[in-house]
C-alpha cells in the first residue's frame, strides 16, 4: 500500500502526458477527419532535432522552445502538400497516407541519427529526485507535469477565448457553415494541423528527456494516446485529459500489482467504457458518427 | 468536414490495425529474387523492427563482413558464392516460424542463423528442426535453446543465460553484498536468467528483496523504481535489454537511485550504452565481446584486428559483441558447409560438433558436442560516463575474465536435460 500514493502521482503525470498527446491528434482528428498515424513521428522528430540543437551547443531549453516549432513547420508543409489533397476523400487515404508517411520517417531517421538511439537527457538540475515529504521523485517529471500543466490551460484558454479558437470550434460543429461565413478553411485546417503538431512536438521533446530517443521511439506512445482519445470522447479537449488522466492512473496502478497486464489494462478500460458509454466519456454527439 | 464520414467502428478497427503496425512494423523477407544455382543462400532471420532492431542491424553487419571474407577467398566447396537473405521476425515467435518456412522453402535458403530474442530463437530452433534444417543462434541467449529444447540442428554462438548469470553474480556478490532486486524482462530470456541468478543465489546466500517482472516494450519503469527505493537492496539487477533497457537506466537516474545502489546485469548492449545520456552510464554488467581490451582480444590477433579496423571503417564505429556474434556465426557457418561439402544438416552438424577454432578473441572456441553451445569466455565490466580523448566509443573497463568451463553447466548436467533426436 505504501507505494500507492506515489504511483497515483506518477499515474497522473503520465496521464497528463498522453492528453496532450490525444489532444493534438483529437484536434486535427475532430476538423478534417484525418487520422494522423504519422503523429509518433512528429515527436520523434522534434526528438531528434532537440538532439540536434544541443549536440550543436545550444541549451536543452532553447532546443525545448525551437526544437517543437521546427516540428510544426515540417507539419504544416506536410499538410499543405500531402495530406490536404486528401481531405475530400474518404479518411482511410489519409490514414494510409500517414501511415506512409511515419515509415518513411522512421527510415529517414535512421538514415540520418543511425539505428542505435541517441543519448538525450534533460539539464542537470532535473536529472536527480526532489524529496516531496512522502515520496522522492524526480525533478524532470515534475517539470513534465508543470510544462502539461501550461499547455493545457493555455490551450482552453486559446479555443475558449480567441477568435481563432472559436472559429475552429465552430468549423468541428459545421465546416460548410462557417466556410459561407467566408472563414478562410483551408487556412483553418492549415492552423489545426500546426496545433496539433506542436502539441506532439512538446511531448517529443519532453519524453525524450525521460525515454529512450531511437527511430521508432514516439510510436510506442501512440497507442495510449489514440486509446486516451477514445476513452474520453472524440471532439472533446476535456475528455481527452479526462481520459489521459484516467488511462496513466490506470497503468500505473495496474502495472504495481500486475506488471503482466499493464499493456492490456488501458484496452480493458477502452472496452468498458464503450460498452457503457460507446462516445466515450466526454464525447459530443455528431463527431464521428 | 461535412463530406467526410468516418464512423466509429470504422476509427476503431482501421486505427487499431494501423497502430498495431506501426508499433510492430512490417514483417518482409529481402531480397526475393532469382538466384543462381551455384550460390550458397544462408538465410539471416532477425528482429528488424522492434526493440532489438539496432543490435539484428549489428549482427547483421557482422554476418556481411564473414561472408564477403569468404566470398574474397573464392566462396564456399571449391568456389560457390555465398548470399545473405534477410528477413525481418518482427520480433515475434509467430513471425519467426513463417519467415524459417518462406527462407527454407520459397528462398530456398539451406542454413539459417539469426535471433535475438530468445522466444525467436527457440521458435526458429524448432521450426529449422521440423525442416531438417542447419540453424545456428547467434543472439538468443536462453538456457533451453542448449538445454532442454534442444536439437541436433541447432547450435548457438552467444553465451547462454546460465553462463552470463555464473559470469557476473559471483563477482557482483563479492563486491557488494547479498540483498538483491531484479527487474527481469518477462519472457523466455529473462526468466532463464532469473532462474541462473537463482541458482547463483541458492549457493551463496543471496537474499533476493524483490523480483519485477517486466513486459516487453515497457516504457515507464517508475512502479518498479519505487519498490527498489523501497526495498534498499544493496545490488539492483537489471535484467532487460534493448529500448527498455535504456528507458529503465535514465529512470533510474532520475529517480535517485545512482549513487544510493549499485546496478549491475547479466549483460550489456554496447549499443544500449551508447545510447544513454552520460549520467545513465553506470554499473557492472557481464561483457560478451569488446572491441578493445587484451583479456578480450589479445595481442597480435591479426583476425579481430583486422575485423575491428575494417568494421570501424566500413560503419564509422566500433563493432559490438552482437557484430561479433554475427561474425562468428556466419564463418562457422561458412566454415562448416565448406568441412561437410554439404548443407545436410546433420551432416554439418556432425563436422561443426566439438572443432577447436580461433576467432575474434583470444584463446580457443568450439561448440560443445553435448548440448551445441559455442565455448568461450565472458568478461565483467565497468561502464565510464564517457569515452576516451582518443576514442569516445570506449566506455568499458574490462575488469574480469570468466573462462567458459567454469561458468557454464557441466557435461553431466547438460546430459540430464538435452536430449537431440538425431535422424536415423
Amino acid at each position: 500500500m505504501a507505494h500507492i500514493a506515489p504511483e497515483i502521482f506518477n499515474g497522473l503525470i503520465l496521464g497528463a502526458f498522453y492528453a496532450v498527446v490525444a489532444i493534438g491528434l483529437s484536434l486535427i482528428m475532430n476538423l478534417t477527419g484525418t487520422i494522423n498515424m504519422a503523429h509518433g513521428s512528429f515527436m520523434t522528430l522534434a526528438g531528434y532535432l532537440a538532439f540536434a540543437l544541443v549536440s550543436a551547443g545550444t541549451s536543452y531549453w532553447f532546443a525545448l522552445a525551437v526544437a517543437p516549432i521546427l516540428t510544426l513547420i515540417v507539419g504544416v508543409l506536410t499538410e499543405r502538400t500531402l495530406i490536404r489533397p486528401l481531405y475530400k476523400r474518404d479518411p482511410v487515404y489519409s490514414l494510409l497516407l500517414t501511415f506512409g508517411l511515419s515509415l518513411i520517417a522512421e527510415e529517414t531517421y535512421r538514415l540520418v541519427w543511425g539505428d542505435n538511439g541517441v543519448p538525450f537527457s534533460p539539464p542537470v538540475a532535473l536529472q536527480s529526485a526532489v524529496s516531496l515529504g512522502f515520496i522522492e521523485f524526480p525533478a524532470y517529471r515534475l517539470f513534465i507535469a508543470g510544462v502539461l500543466l501550461v499547455i493545457i490551460v493555455a490551450l482552453v484558454v486559446f479555443l475558449q477565448r480567441t477568435r481563432v479558437g472559436l472559429r475552429l470550434r465552430a468549423a468541428v460543429q459545421d465546416n460548410e457553415m462557417i466556410a459561407a461565413l467566408g472563414t478562410n478553411t483551408q487556412l483553418l485546417y492549415m492552423m489545426n494541423f500546426g496545433l496539433g503538431i506542436l502539441l506532439a512536438g512538446v511531448a517529443g521533446v519532453l519524453a525524450s528527456g525521460m525515454l529512450g530517443l531511437n527511430p521508432q521511439s514516439g510510436n510506442a506512445l501512440l497507442m495510449p494516446a489514440f486509446v486516451t482519445v477514445i476513452v474520453g470522447g472524440m471532439g472533446s479537449i476535456f475528455g481527452a485529459v479526462a481520459g489521459g488522466l484516467l488511462i496513466g492512473l490506470t497503468i500505473s496502478i495496474v502495472t504495481l500489482y500486475i506488471p503482466a497486464a499493464s499493456e492490456i489494462a488501458m484496452y480493458i478500460l477502452m472496452a468498458v467504457i464503450l460498452l457503457v458509454r460507446p462516445r466515450g466519456l466526454f464525447g459530443e454527439e455528431g463527431i464521428f458518427g | 468536414m461535412s463530406d467526410v464520414t468516418l464512423d466509429r467502428k470504422s476509427f476503431l478497427t482501421t486505427a487499431a490495425v494501423a497502430s498495431a503496425g506501426l508499433v510492430t512494423g512490417f514483417p518482409a523477407i529481402l531480397p526475393s529474387r532469382a538466384f543462381a544455382a551455384d550460390t550458397l543462400r544462408v538465410g539471416l532471420n532477425e528482429e528488424y523492427t522492434g526493440v532489438y532492431a539496432a543490435y539484428a542491424q549489428s549482427e547483421t553487419r557482422g554476418a556481411q563482413m564473414a561472408m564477403d571474407a569468404w566470398n574474397a577467398r573464392g566462396g564456399v566447396m571449391g568456389g560457390t558464392k555465398v548470399e545473405l537473405v534477410q528477413a525481418d521476425n518482427n520480433n515475434n515467435p509467430g513471425t519467426s516460424v513463417e519467415k524459417t518456412r518462406q527462407l527454407v522453402l520459397v528462398q530456398k535458403c539451406p542454413v539459417l542463423m539469426g535471433t535475438i530474442n530468445s522466444a525467436d530463437s527457440l521458435a526458429v530452433s524448432g521450426a529449422a528442426n521440423a525442416l531438417n534444417t542447419f540453424f545456428i543462434d547467434s543472439g538468443g541467449h536462453a538456457d533451453a535453446v542448449t538445454g532442454e529444447k534442444c536439437e541436433y540442428s541447432t547450435f548457438r554462438t552467444c553465451h547462454s543465460t546460465w553462463m552470463e548469470t555464473h559470469a557476473t553474480g559471483y563477482s557482483l556478490a563479492k563486491k557488494f553484498g547479498k540483498k538483491w532486486y531484479m527487474i527481469i524482462p518477462d519472457y523466455a530470456f529473462g526468466h532463464a536468467l532469473q532462474a541462473g541468478y537463482h541458482a547463483v543465489g541458492k549457493q551463496i546466500g543471496v537474499e533476493f528483496v524483490g523480483e519485477d517482472l517486466t513486459p516487453l516494450g515497457t516504457t515507464d519503469f517508475s512502479p518498479y523504481l519505487t519498490k527498489v527505493l523501497a526495498a534498499k537492496p544493496d545490488l539492483l539487477l537489471v535484467l532487460v535489454q534493448g529500448d527498455d533497457f535504456v528507458n529503465c537506466l535514465k529512470q533510474t537516474t532520475q529517480y535517485g537511485i545512482v549513487g544510493k545502489v549499485p546496478i549491475g546485469g547479466p549483460q550489456v548492449e554496447l549499443e544500449a550504452v551508447w545510447a544513454l545520456p552520460k549520467e545513465a552510464r553506470v554499473g557492472y554488467w557481464g561483457v560478451e565481446w569488446y572491441y578493445t581490451g587484451v583479456s578480450v582480444i589479445g595481442s597480435g590477433n591479426k583476425l579481430a584486428d583486422g575485423f575491428i579496423s575494417e568494421y570501424r571503417k566500413k560503419y564509422g564505429q566500433p563493432p559490438t559483441a552482437r557484430s561479433a556474434f554475427g561474425y562468428i556465426t556466419m564463418d562457422r557457418m561458412l566454415w562448416t558447409v565448406n568441412e561437410a561439402k554439404s548443407t545436410n544438416a546433420a551432416k554439418m552438424a556432425k563436422a561443426l560438433e566439438g572443432a577447436k577454432f580461433r576467432s575474434v578473441w583470444d584463446g580457443e572456441g568450439y561448440y560443445r558436442d553435448v548440448d551445441h553451445q559455442l565455448m568461450w569466455p565472458m568478461w565483467v565490466g565497468q561502464i565510464r560516463a564517457q569515452g576516451t580523448p582518443e576514442d569516445t566509443y570506449d566506455i568499458f573497463d574490462i575488469v574480469d575474465r570468466q573462462e567458459a568451463e567454469k561458468i557454464e553447466q557441466s557435461v553431466a548436467e547438460k546430459k540430464a536435460v538435452c536430449h537431440m533426436n538425431w535422424p536415423t
